[in-house]
């Protein structure tokens, strides 16, 4: 009879019996948010927290692997160094500049890409497969196409310049003409990925508001400006976020084009933090300036992020 | 305000005439509503009027213009979409607002017209709300408003009311009448909803497969229905339909059943001896369990709705339903002699379908 209570009841409460096992069985709120989050808090950690940490701790390093000496703590030096560091002001306003130009650039060719794929073609996938490839090449074939183009001797751009009775021009020599170059190169790469972003947006405004705007006496231009831009606004705002923070990280097509040539008149803050540390593989200055770049990108999605809050796009 | 007129008027898509040659001449003021099953061209014929979708053949007027190839802004239309079609991003006054504001109206005057057709329409207070913070009546109301600001010739209604919940299309429905009453602006409106096509509508012009099955008040579609898919369409429940033969003055059914020919459908069929006919007869037009006139069969089913009952039973084959009093309740399996009065009867030929007047 006793045992037979005791069997009962246990059978009861098996879980309350033993509490490692109703721990994870059954757990309460905030052990199951810790066990849901631990696997991308994990992943953060190891891939990004660990990296940034790690790499704010090096810039107050003095590590040159070229000078043998051990790693000494140098506390703002790095930092102190870079405002009389020329090539550091030439790289940054380049890609400042490179920035200014590349994203309106490819956000205008892109929208205007987007529109024209949207138009009811009979086929639409060599449009929208015209519109994939720049995007699916890897940045440094792309830097290594345009390379070609602009080639001095077995250039395509010359070549067409030749034909209509125009002299060569020695693309790469002259730091304007190879600027310029390299932006036409971003914007090309850069245009299909803002196209393919704005596409999508465009397809998601219900036909029949175009519809309703032209009943209500909407000519296109109008509807453009009514219905297809307000619209879109979110969209174009997430599309800059991205694309501007891989502009201000440029490298892989002027490092293709003109490794930063002619002298260092078209390198990026990216191109500089390479040679600092690969070339010349002074760490501490080289994370510095990574430092310096990172904060520059986190800077512009504030900016952006206030800018959608303040539209109401957000919502 | 002015009249619609369509002569001849195509639709195809390639191969496929979605709309075929019709012939519709719509009065100034007069509220019509197209109506029939899903595919049958009624929307493509409101989007064609529109100028949403272009004409393969024949003409469009409207007044004295013909439109054929306006576009949809010159056309001085207005249109309720079925999802609404509001500008998300405009706020409830700017929506309303945006046809004058295109057409350049000014501001003062813009704004009254405004404020006047939100108050016709109850939603004064809404004015600075945007479509995402309405509920699906208020922004069916909004667009209406949306409609009406402008004062244009024609309106045009796309399954209005399909978005919304049963007892708000109800409601709906009425200020949608009572707005043609006040207003008087001529209306075309498509449904696929018999009920709002009859409530709705002076006219009614049922569409079956791109060809205008028949064009007539409420009352002459339900009491004269021009076909088999008409009587079939307008009426719920929808009207009986079972095979019998004429033979000497009646109506022989294959189970035995027979009515008398007499004051059915006029004199001259009660000499078609042995001709096949398709027998219509409307639920609600069984009266009785007790009559000397009526069909013989038993009672499969009972349902009773509390101010009628349905009754459903076998006659020639065919299985029909009588809508009855509350009081005659039948049991499932009882014999019951369905009452009817044959002048309620309607006939229709089995090759044609059409009805035999």
């Amino acid at each position: 009879m006793t045992t037979t209570s005791t069997f009962k009841s246990e059978a009861d409460r098996p879980l309350a019996r033993r509490p490692w096992l109703s721990r994870w069985s059954d757990p309460d709120d905030t052990t199951l948010a810790v066990i849901l989050l631990a696997p991308a808090a994990i992943l953060l950690s190891v891939m990004i927290v660990y990296p940034v940490s790690r790499l704010i701790y090096t810039s107050f390093l003095d590590l040159s692997l070229t000078s043998g000496l051990p790693a000494r703590f140098a506390g703002l030096a790095n930092f102190r160094q870079m405002p009389d560091d020329p090539v550091f002001w030439q790289a940054t306003w380049n890609t400042v500049l490179i920035t200014l130009i590349t994203v309106p650039g490819s956000l205008v060719v892109g929208f205007a890409l987007a529109l024209l794929a949207n138009l009811p073609f009979q086929m639409k996938w060599p449009v929208r497969l015209s519109l994939l490839i720049p995007w699916a090449l890897p940045l440094s074939f792309a830097g290594l196409i345009f390379g070609w183009f602009f080639h001095s001797e077995y250039g395509v751009v010359n070549d067409v310049l030749n034909r209509i009775g125009l002299p060569s021009v020695i693309w790469f020599n002259s730091p304007r003409l190879a600027f310029a170059a390299i932006c036409l190169a971003i914007i090309w790469k850069a245009s299909s990925f803002m196209a393919m972003i704005i596409l999508a947006g465009l397809q998601t405004i219900p036909r029949s508001l175009y519809e309703a705007a032209d009943v209500d006496g909407a000519g296109r231009v109008r509807r453009f400006f009514e219905i297809t831009l307000p619209l879109l606004k979110p969209t174009i705002v997430v599309a800059l976020i991205f694309r501007t923070i891989t502009a201000l990280q440029t490298f892989d097509i002027p490092y293709m084009m003109t490794g930063g040539g002619p002298g260092t008149e078209t390198a990026t803050l990216a191109m500089y933090i390479h040679q600092n540390t690969v070339s010349f593989l002074d760490l501490g200055y080289g994370s510095a300036l990574a430092v310096v770049m990172f904060g520059l990108s986190m800077l512009v999605t504030a900016l952006y992020l206030r800018m959608i809050r303040g539209s109401g796009a957000a919502s | 305000m002015a009249s619609v007129s369509l002569r001849k008027l195509e639709k195809s898509y390639g191969a496929l005439r979605v709309v075929k040659a019709i012939d519709l001449e719509i009065m100034d003021g007069e509220f019509v509503v197209l109506v029939g099953p899903s595919g049958c061209g009624k929307s493509t014929t409101l989007r064609m009027i529109a100028g949403l979708e272009r004409i393969s053949g024949g003409e469009i007027r409207i007044g004295d213009r013909i439109v054929n190839d306006l576009p949809p802004r010159e056309r001085d239309i207005a249109m309720v979409f079925q999802d609404y079609a509001l500008y998300p991003h405009k706020t409830v006054r700017e929506n309303m607002g945006f046809s004058l504001k295109v057409r350049g109206a000014n501001a003062a005057d813009a704004d009254s017209k405004i404020r006047d057709a939100a108050e016709m329409l109850g939603i004064s207070h809404l004015l600075d709300r945007r479509p995402g913070q309405l509920s699906g009546g208020q922004r069916q109301r909004v667009a209406m408003g949306r409609a009406i600001v402008r004062r244009p010739q024609v309106f045009l209604f796309d399954e209005p009311l399909s978005n919304l919940d049963a007892k708000l299309r109800g409601q709906v429905r009425t200020e949608i009448k009572r707005l043609h009453q006040t207003i008087g602006t001529t209306i075309v409106y498509v449904t696929h909803d018999q009920v709002e096509a009859m409530t709705l509508a002076d006219r009614i012009v049922i569409l079956r497969g791109g060809d205008i099955e028949q064009i007539g008040t409420p009352d002459q579609v339900y009491n004269h229905p021009a076909s088999v898919f008409v009587g079939g369409f307008v009426g719920a429940p929808s009207m009986n339909f079972a095979k019998a033969r004429a033979a000497r003055g009646y109506l022989d059914f294959a189970d035995g059943n027979r009515l008398p020919l007499a004051g059915v459908a006029g004199t001259k069929l009660s000499a078609a001896d042995g001709r096949e006919f398709i027998v219509g007869i409307r639920p609600e037009h069984f009266t009785s369990l007790t009559s000397d006139v009526g069909l013989n069969s038993q009672a499969q089913v009972v349902e009773p709705l509390g101010s009628d009952t349905l009754v459903h039973f076998a006659v020639g084959g065919a299985t029909l339903t009588a809508r009855l009093p509350p009081e005659l309740r039948p049991q499932a399996g009882e014999a019951i002699k369905l009452g009817l009065d044959p002048a309620k009867i309607h006939l229709f030929d089995p090759e044609t379908e059409r009805a035999l007047h």
